[in-house]
């Protein structure tokens, strides 16, 4: 007898990023808002520059729209790599440790003080792939692709991958075509690994995507203040740069795209493969069945794509609670009678 | 030039019948004038599980990383000892964790314990893994009379579902052989002793009752071979068996204590005859047999599954009639709670009493204690959430003076527990690529 399909809930989001742009972090945020309409439910967050501070600040980002822990439900810890260099790091994730309640309390609390207070990205990959249904989750690469490299080349991950992920989506490169772009720059060698050997489709937001849709900073002192007063992604933008900008959208476009392909907020590119040169420039070629594809933004569609970013990104917290994800239903189905 | 004829390592004392008693490591076992790294005894590995976690506010240090000074409330009693405590941090067990697999924490986190697989949910269709003290056992325990040996204190029951769907075969054992035979771990002192110093045969009690009333001791039959023996040894030798011989000696009294308890206590009893009723007494007996196979040489591995996860075993000596289960579902409930860490606190004093012994015994240069690795740990962290990670988790000795103890040691979070299995089976000659969700060795941990 045939077994009944499985009860999936929401997908699993894996965000990877070197947060070397504040729309990383905004992602963050959105793939947060995405949780709270049942679109997706983020797994865990790695970033691939060694750098506590940073990491410090995306774990309290986290513990933010995480809520308090409870039962089954803690908040995973943010993947760190280990090797390399920290580079700079913004005042948007020094500066908000420095606000300050009424009672003169820390508004927001660091809680990374050394590397053991982070995960190893690989082992955190590994653990969360492991709680999720098959073809259940969807990764989200924002930034070099270090980490994902080394998924690949790491004991069982990449089989697990192939498994458990249904599709990896990136900001990266340009299309359909264009100069090299900073995040597969920043580590050549692991985007050829990437394209070469990720199991699952990759779609891929090129720079001309998120240069194209940019995100209204007059949100941050609207929605995002009229949803909730202290939250620590709006100080973060506020401090990364004076006030006001808008930013370009190139970690949230893959993310949007990522939990909501269906939503057709862009359009796709036919199927084909990428590679990646020495310089990291990116070169697509057409194929019927290749695995890769690209986004191009219809600009018929920018204010709807917009008013998302700005709705989900701006959204109050809300607490959802998981045990793992739901339990595949094994139960026969009623006999009629 | 000098010489002399090393007694063999694996002497016995023999006698009538089937008594076979062996010996702790004597100075005359080692070479005239052998070098140091020869005389090196070998090195032992023990695990006390314990179940439903523990209020981790009682177990983690406040401090995180350093010498460990003062100790966390649940470890008091092993204050005297704590040069020897290597309070590790962060560990995890993912495979215990429910994946995709719902409800059942309890029977699956004792089933990965040691086998670091996420065991199958079934009450039927039983599947873990070979656990890594067997792999060990499967490689040196040739050298030793038992392989390995599985105890512990609670239900034993083999079959049935014991925890949301999850076999009693998972939470009731911690070692497996195959990943569908469990090694049942022997309850019953009396049992133990016979297997470790008579014929391995349990004697019903009217058997004990005919052989008692010819002889009073198990060493009584043994006495030629100790004779001839002492006439042999020097004084440090002679006093070191002498103790030693006590130990067995007291050992078997407790045992004889407690069988004439269960004639007395109830007869109705939901005990086997000769387990006795007391915890605390029980715990003593069989970690003391412990400590003398250990002495002995007659085993190096031992699994000691303490309780099993879901015991609601109440604890009235404590004033807690309570069972221990439901109690861990305090729903932060300080009274509860309170309960919880008395219970917690009550086993680690047990614990103390087997680190005294394995601290007093002396091998060579060393204590019993620096050439073990004996790991007191739970299969999970706060019991009430029902929490995989920052298990509790002390190592105490040091492997054979490569542990650097004496300190809270935190690794990073989500670091497996079979990172530590690695490095163990390293320390016991047994060198692996992989095991369970192992990413690698557990770094630190040593002198170097």
């Amino acid at each position: 007898m045939p077994q009944p399909p499985a009860r999936n809930g929401p997908p699993g989001a894996f965000f990877d990023s070197d947060f070397s742009t504040i729309d990383s972090l905004l992602a963050v945020s959105l793939l947060y808002g995405l949780q709270g309409k049942g679109d997706c439910r983020v797994a865990i967050v790695n970033t691939s520059r060694p750098n506590l501070a940073l990491v410090g600040f995306v774990d309290m980002v986290l513990r933010f729209y995480h809520g308090p822990a409870g039962n089954f439900s803690q908040i995973p810890a943010v993947g760190m790599i280990t090797s390399g260099t920290p580079g700079e790091i913004s005042p948007a994730f020094t500066v908000p440790f420095q606000k300050t309640k009424a009672d003169g309390s820390p508004t927001y609390k660091n809680q990374v003080k050394s590397v053991i207070d982070t995960g190893d990205p690989c082992t955190l990959l590994r653990n969360y792939l492991e709680a999720q249904t098959d073809k259940g989750s969807f990764v989200v690469l924002a930034g070099p692709a270090t980490n994902l490299a080394a998924a690949l080349a790491f004991r069982g991950l990449k089989e697990l991958i192939a498994a458990k992920v249904k599709l990896l989506t990136l900001a990266g490169g340009a299309f359909p075509e264009g100069p090299a772009e900073s995040h597969l720059k920043a580590d050549i060698p692991a985007a050829k690994r990437l394209f070469a050997e990720w199991p699952t489709p990759i779609v891929v937001s090129g720079a001309e995507v998120g240069s194209a849709l940019e995100f209204p900073g007059a949100s941050i002192d609207k929605q995002f203040a009229e949803a909730v007063p202290d939250n620590p992604v709006a100080d973060a933008y506020r401090a990364w740069k004076p006030m006001p900008y808008d930013t370009p959208s190139w970690a949230m476009a893959p993310a949007l795209y990522a939990a909501r392909p269906k939503e057709n907020y862009f359009k796709l590119s036919d199927p084909g493969r990428i590679t990646v040169d020495d310089q990291g420039r990116t070169s697509f070629s057409a194929s019927e069945n290749g695995a890769h594809r690209y986004l191009i933004v219809d600009p018929a569609l920018k204010d709807k794509i917009t008013a998302a970013y700005v709705e989900l990104a701006s959204a109050k917290p809300e607490v959802r609670r998981f045990r793992g994800p739901v339990v595949q239903d094994d139960t026969p189905p009623p006999v009629k009678k | 030039m000098i010489t002399r004829k090393a007694l063999p390592r694996r002497t016995f004392l023999r006698g009538l019948g089937t008594a076979a008693v062996g010996l702790p490591f004597l100075d005359a076992m080692a070479p005239a004038f052998a070098s140091s790294t020869m005389a090196d005894p070998p090195v032992r590995m023990a695990f006390f599980y314990l179940p439903n976690g523990m209020i981790m506010d009682a177990w983690n240090p406040t401090y995180n990383e350093g010498k460990l000074t003062e100790l966390p409330r649940t470890l008091k009693a092993l204050d005297p000892y704590k040069d020897d405590i290597l309070h590790l941090g962060n560990l995890t067990h993912n495979t215990g964790r429910a994946l995709l697999d719902g409800a059942g924490d309890h029977g699956r986190c004792s089933g990965s314990y040691l086998t670091g697989i996420q065991v199958k949910k079934s009450v039927v269709d039983i599947r873990a893994g070979v656990s890594f003290d067997q792999i060990v056992a499967n490689e040196i325990g040739g050298k030793t009379r038992f392989p390995s040996l599985e105890l512990g204190m609670d239900d034993a029951r083999q079959a049935g579902d014991c925890d949301s769907g999850y076999s009693c075969a998972y939470t009731n054992n911690l070692a497996w052989r195959s990943e569908t035979q469990p090694l049942p771990p022997t309850l019953n002192p009396r049992a133990l002793f016979e297997r470790l110093f008579g014929s391995g045969q349990l004697m019903t009690p009217a058997e004990h009752a005919r052989q008692n009333k010819y002889r009073r001791s198990i060493l009584d039959f043994v006495t030629d071979d100790t004779h001839k023996l002492e006439g042999s040894l020097g004084p440090t030798d002679r006093r070191k068996l002498d103790e030693y011989l006590s130990a067995i000696r007291e050992v078997e009294r407790q045992i004889q204590r407690a069988e004439s308890d269960n004639k007395q206590i109830d007869p109705q009893m939901d005990k086997p005859y000769g387990v006795p009723a007391d915890f605390a007494e029980h715990f003593k007996l069989m970690s003391n047999m412990i400590a003398i196979a250990f002495q002995a040489d007659l085993t190096r591995i031992v699994t000691f599954l303490v309780t099993h996860e879901g015991t609601s075993r109440p604890y009235r000596e404590l004033g807690i009639p309570d069972g221990h289960h439901p109690l861990t579902h305090h729903r932060s409930q300080p009274e509860l709670m309170e309960k919880v860490r008395k219970i917690n606190e009550y086993h680690m004093q047990q614990f103390a009493g087997f680190v005294e012994k394995m601290k007093t015994a002396k091998e060579g240069d060393r204590s019993l204690l620096d050439n073990s690795m004996i790991v007191y740990g739970a299969g999970l962290s706060d019991g009430n959430a029902h929490l995989h990670e920052d298990l509790p988790t002390l190592m105490v000795g040091r492997g054979g003076n490569y542990f650097k103890t004496g300190r809270r040691l935190l690794v990073r979070r989500e670091t497996p527990m079979c990172n530590l299995f690695l490095t163990m089976m390293d320390r016991m000659g047994v060198h692996v690529e992989h095991f369970g969700d192992a990413t690698g060795r557990l770094n630190g941990l040593d002198l170097g």
